[in-house]
């Protein structure tokens, strides 16, 4: 045993863990390979069999495909429409409601705090059957603010946000109120810059989710034009053999994921630390 | 100065405006009309009739609605406490700095950033009877196929496969982040003590993570409990809705049978079980917490 | 520089008048799959196979026939109800959606049809055009609240080259089908020791719509009126225990493939993965396309037949049939003339819809020579008559199904006792017809 040995890395972990953590994730890529092979596939090939994917020839063809033909574009869009529109709405108002909550007197703050603290326990089912009817009464179906309008409600940003803005020590803003600097200045220019790493956090989470959402998109954006890419790509799979095939299927969710993939392998270090700072509390 | 900062003021409110009446409109006010909807008879192009508690009735006298209850707790059962020890077997596995585990971590969260419909299409073409990879892999052993979106107890077993893949992300990373908050000096101090890794980990790690576990199965449990783009894309809740959850429920009865005063009513129900789940767990955590103390 | 200038001006004219003339378009909804890929761009029908490919290339010549006007096609995951549910409610409903005529009772009652009475009389086409199934079918309260597009059944599609390796052809060429329950199990015993394969290829898995579309066959051979009321469904005869039971058995004595669903179904049974596909209409198109190719499981082995009348009372069998609807919605009247359009165009096509293999609904495509030279027609003609729908005052039939297939299909598996599927089954449905 050397000395170095008692680092937390090489007590809580070994060589062993690690190889079989790589086979589990040879098992989790496995699914992904399968796709890709098939998405290479001609459909006529694979319609007499499936194992023709562990054989030449290898086309493009279902890429083109979609190049030519698919609406996956415009879902695309419409996704990242939504998914940008609510996690700038949700970061504003969380930032604002969290510092205030946090940092400023006013009547009532302790019991509205409260009141929203006891939004976190309300699920999106309790309440999508009634907010799908009120959408009704002012027609935002099919529409971009209709699809984010919805999550902006979450109480989870303003309850992790207030807590980052507790986490602030005070003498930094009480330095900022000697130079008379108006409230808003103090959380705009002050406070905010600081709570980048929580914004971004918040920021991705509220991302990922919107960009996951299923149920509200697929009673709200029932028009084709307004599909996410979720709701888009539910609606191509059906009855597949007989239409699309499985070779363009493939190439649909590989081409549909590209964007994303590329994203999280460029940002890949920030994604991690920005998740990971959610747990820190 | 400072002190007029830190005074109760009412403009010092308007910061917390925006975000209640966003909270108003579209939380509090949608439901307390969902409870109203649920005391009503009504479809989805209208026709409110009152009919008190006839709604919930009907839904805890359908047998369908027993099922699903049974089917979302068994998932949520298994589902949960398995993303927990993968996610921190993953991350213990994994507490490295070297390239290959910094990969591999990549790699275990890259799946959460895919849309559901992605994830199910991807498992759907895996689980597929004849065409799909299991039918091939079966196939090549010789073994007899197996059904996994048709059959009894398989049909919900694949969707949670589906659903670890997709989530497992996330409880890896979040115990990553605990694990690194561990203090050195008690590894040290193990070290000296020459204590096996099976103490370290009983007796260090995990204690020291105690909240971190708590609040990843607090998350997965309100999350799982909402399954619901799985189930439908995958098995549609077959086969005789032996993977039928809760959600999907009280969207067929609302969608399908236009019946939302019923659906209303199943989607109290729910968030009633949510609360005693989340609030029975929490209560475990912190009696624990007392007795250790 | 005046070239110039008057070509601006022509260029800028003509931006101007199209502009003028900016086309109407149709909002059109449907299920029949998503085929862009194969036949997005193609305008020839008469080359087209299967339902996706021609209602596809029909969409598409329709547009190239009728430059002011586009038709925006989406596509729906079968049946599509729930969505067009959420689309009705928030008054975003498309111009015109395709729809089962089981499915029309519960829209039109609650006045969310438009009736196409002088939308069609306008175009020329007379409710006399169409055979009295189709015609009835969309008729509802006197008015006429779809065009009718087809009448479909479900089949016995027979692969002969299997059959021919078990010895069940007869001397004319054509399969050997049971005539009887006992028949049926001892062919269906006979081919799997010949060809180690199942007898029948069935959709079971993640669908109820096949389980009760057989399962409703069986009851009305037996003449059973488990529908008296519309109201109300009796399944506590003997007749309905002797139709699970027979679709249990089927299961119990592996005459079928196990596990399928519709997708796999559909191409194990293109791949020779048994004797006989039972399922609709809509694929005789396909498959016979396919038998015409050489070197593959149906090459020159395939015929198709109607369900065998596995009970003495009566030769019937479950039909129902698509239509095309105009939900409820401000439209302009060049729109609705555009919709007419469009509806004239499909009538006039109704033969090469019928090329899928569903029988037509225009009297004139019947009696041509173009359809009866079709293959395949005269061996299964007789649905035209034997043909049977649910009566039409039974709302919800899309939600009755998936109960009936899903307590069906659990005593099919083996789940739930006969008894106990029927008595759920009943249950269920007639709760949901009495808290419509």
């Amino acid at each position: 045993m050397k000395a170095l040995n008692y680092s937390p890395e090489h007590l809580t972990s070994n060589r062993r863990l690690f190889w079989i953590a790589a086979a589990l994730g040879v098992i989790m890529m496995a699914p992904v390979a399968w796709i890709i092979g098939l998405s290479l596939k001609d459909n006529a090939e694979l319609l007499k069999g499936t194992e023709a994917v562990f054989s030449f020839p290898y086309t493009l063809v279902n890429y083109a495909n979609i190049l030519e033909s698919s609406s996956v574009f415009g879902w695309f869009m419409n996704s990242m429409i939504v998914a940008v529109g609510q996690t700038f709405g949700v970061l504003l108002l969380s930032s604002l409601a969290g510092y205030a909550f946090a940092r400023l007197e006013f009547p009532f703050r302790k019991t509205l705090f409260i009141i929203v603290l006891f939004g976190l326990a309300v699920p999106e089912q309790a309440v999508i059957i009634a907010r799908h009817q009120m959408f009704n009464w002012f027609d935002l179906h099919n529409t971009h603010i209709g699809l984010i309008l919805p999550n902006l409600s979450s109480a989870f940003g303003v309850f992790l946000m207030t807590q980052f803005f507790r986490a602030i020590p005070k003498e930094i803003d009480e330095a900022a109120m000697l130079d008379n600097t108006s409230t808003f200045r103090i959380f705009w220019k002050v406070l905010l810059p600081l709570t980048l790493p929580a914004q971004a956090t918040l920021g991705i989470f509220t991302f990922l989710q919107a960009w996951n959402d299923y149920w509200w998109p697929l009673i709200s954006a029932t028009k084709s034009d307004m599909y996410t890419l979720t709701i888009g790509i539910a609606s191509s799979q059906t009855n597949f053999a007989q239409s699309e095939g499985l070779g363009f299927l493939g190439a649909q969710a590989i081409f549909a994921s590209l964007p994303v993939v590329i994203v999280y392998i460029f940002f890949q270090r920030h994604i991690v630390t920005a998740v990971s700072g959610g747990a820190v509390k | 100065m400072a002190e007029s900062y830190r005074r109760s003021r009412w403009t010092n409110g308007l910061f917390v405006v925006p975000y209640l009446s966003v909270f108003l409109t579209l939380l509090v006010f949608p439901l307390g009309w969902g409870i109203w909807l649920s005391l009503n008879k009504v479809d989805l192009f209208g026709g409110e009739r009152f009919i008190g508690l006839k709604n919930y009735a009907r839904v805890l006298s359908d047998p369908i609605f027993g099922q699903a209850v049974k089917n979302t707790l068994i998932f949520v059962g298994v589902s949960v406490p398995t993303l927990v020890i993968l996610g921190l077997f993953l991350a213990l596995a994994l507490n490295k700095t070297t390239k290959g585990s910094s990969f591999l971590r990549g790699l275990f969260f890259a799946s959460s950033i895919l849309s559901v419909t992605i994830v199910t299409l991807i498992w759907r073409i895996v689980f597929i009877p004849n065409d799909g990879l299991m039918a091939l892999i079966f196939n090549y052993f010789g073994w007899q196929p197996i059904g996994f979106l048709s059959t009894t107890g398989w049909s919900l077993f694949s969707v949670g496969v589906a659903t670890v893949w997709w989530c497992i992300g996330l409880p890896m990373m979040l115990f990553l982040a605990a694990l690194q908050q561990i203090p050195k000096d008690l590894y040290e101090a193990a070290a000296l003590d020459n204590a096996s890794r099976w103490r370290v980990l009983t007796r260090i790690t995990l204690p020291s993570i105690k909240s971190t576990i708590m609040l990843v199965a607090i998350i997965q449990v309100v999350m799982q409990f909402q399954l619901f783009g799985q189930a439908q894309l995958m098995t549609n809740g077959g086969p005789a809705g032996s993977s039928r959850p809760i959600v999907m429920y009280i969207y067929e009865i609302g969608f399908l049978r236009w019946d939302i005063g019923m659906g209303a009513a199943a989607s109290q129900i729910l968030f009633l079980i949510i609360l005693c789940a989340a609030m029975l767990q929490y209560w475990v955590s912190t009696r624990k917490e007392e007795t250790d103390a | 520089m005046k070239k110039l200038l008057l070509g601006t001006t022509a260029v800028s004219l003509l931006a101007l008048s199209s502009w003028a003339n900016a086309n109407t378009t149709i909002e059109l909804q449907r299920f029949f799959g998503a085929c862009e890929a194969e036949y997005g761009k193609t305008t020839d029908v008469s080359a087209a196979v299967g339902e996706c490919g021609i209602i596809t290339t029909l969409v598409n010549k329709f547009e190239a026939d009728n430059p002011d006007i586009d038709v925006k096609v989406t596509t729906v995951e079968w049946p599509g109800y729930d969505q067009l549910n959420a689309q009705l409610a928030s008054r975003s409903a498309p111009d015109v959606v395709s729809m089962h005529y089981s499915a029309m009772s519960d829209y039109q009652s609650r006045g969310l049809l438009v009736p196409l009475d002088k939308l069609l009389k306008d175009q020329g086409i007379k409710a006399t055009d169409f055979t009295d199934a189709a015609i009835s079918s969309v008729t509802k309260e006197g008015k006429v609240y779809a065009l009718p597009f087809d009448n479909w059944t479900m089949l016995f599609h027979v692969n002969n080259n299997l059959m021919k390796k078990a010895d069940l052809m007869k001397a004319d060429g054509t399969p050997m089908l049971p005539t009887s329950r006992d028949e049926l199990f001892a062919q269906g015993k006979q081919f799997n020791e010949a060809t180690g394969k199942p007898y029948l290829v069935q959709v079971l898995a993640n669908e109820t719509a096949t389980y009760a579309r057989i399962f409703y066959t069986l009851m009305m051979q037996q003449d059973s009126k488990f529908f008296a009321d519309p109201g109300h469904i009796d399944l506590s005869g003997e007749d309905a225990k002797a139709a699970l039971t027979l679709m249990k058995n089927i299961m119990d004595k592996d005459l079928s493939t196990k596990n399928m669903d519709y997708p796999a179904a559909v191409s194990a049974f293109a791949n020779g993965a048994g004797g006989i596909a039972v399922n609709g209409t809509w694929l005789i198109g396909s498959y016979d396309a396919q038998s015409k190719q050489a070197n593959n499981a149906l090459s020159d082995g395939y015929s198709v037949f109607p369900v065998p009348q596995f009970f003495k009372q009566k030769d019937a069998t479950y039909a129902d049939g698509h239509g095309w609807v105009v939900p409820r919605g401000d439209r302009s009247d060049e729109k609705m003339a555009a919709i007419g359009k469009l509806f004239k165009f499909l009538y006039d096509n109704d033969y090469e819809w019928s090329r899928t293999g569903h029988l037509p609904t225009v009297k004139k495509v019947i009696a041509s020579d173009k359809f009866k030279s079709l293959p395949h027609r005269s061996d299964i003609a007789k649905i035209a008559t034997t043909g049977q729908a649910l009566p039409a005052g039974v709302l919800r039939q899309f939600a009755i199904q998936d109960i009936l297939g899903e307590e069906l299909g659990s005593a099919v598996t083996g789940n739930k006792s006969i008894d106990d599927a029927l008595e759920t089954a009943q249950y269920r449905i007639n709760d949901l017809l009495e808290n419509i």
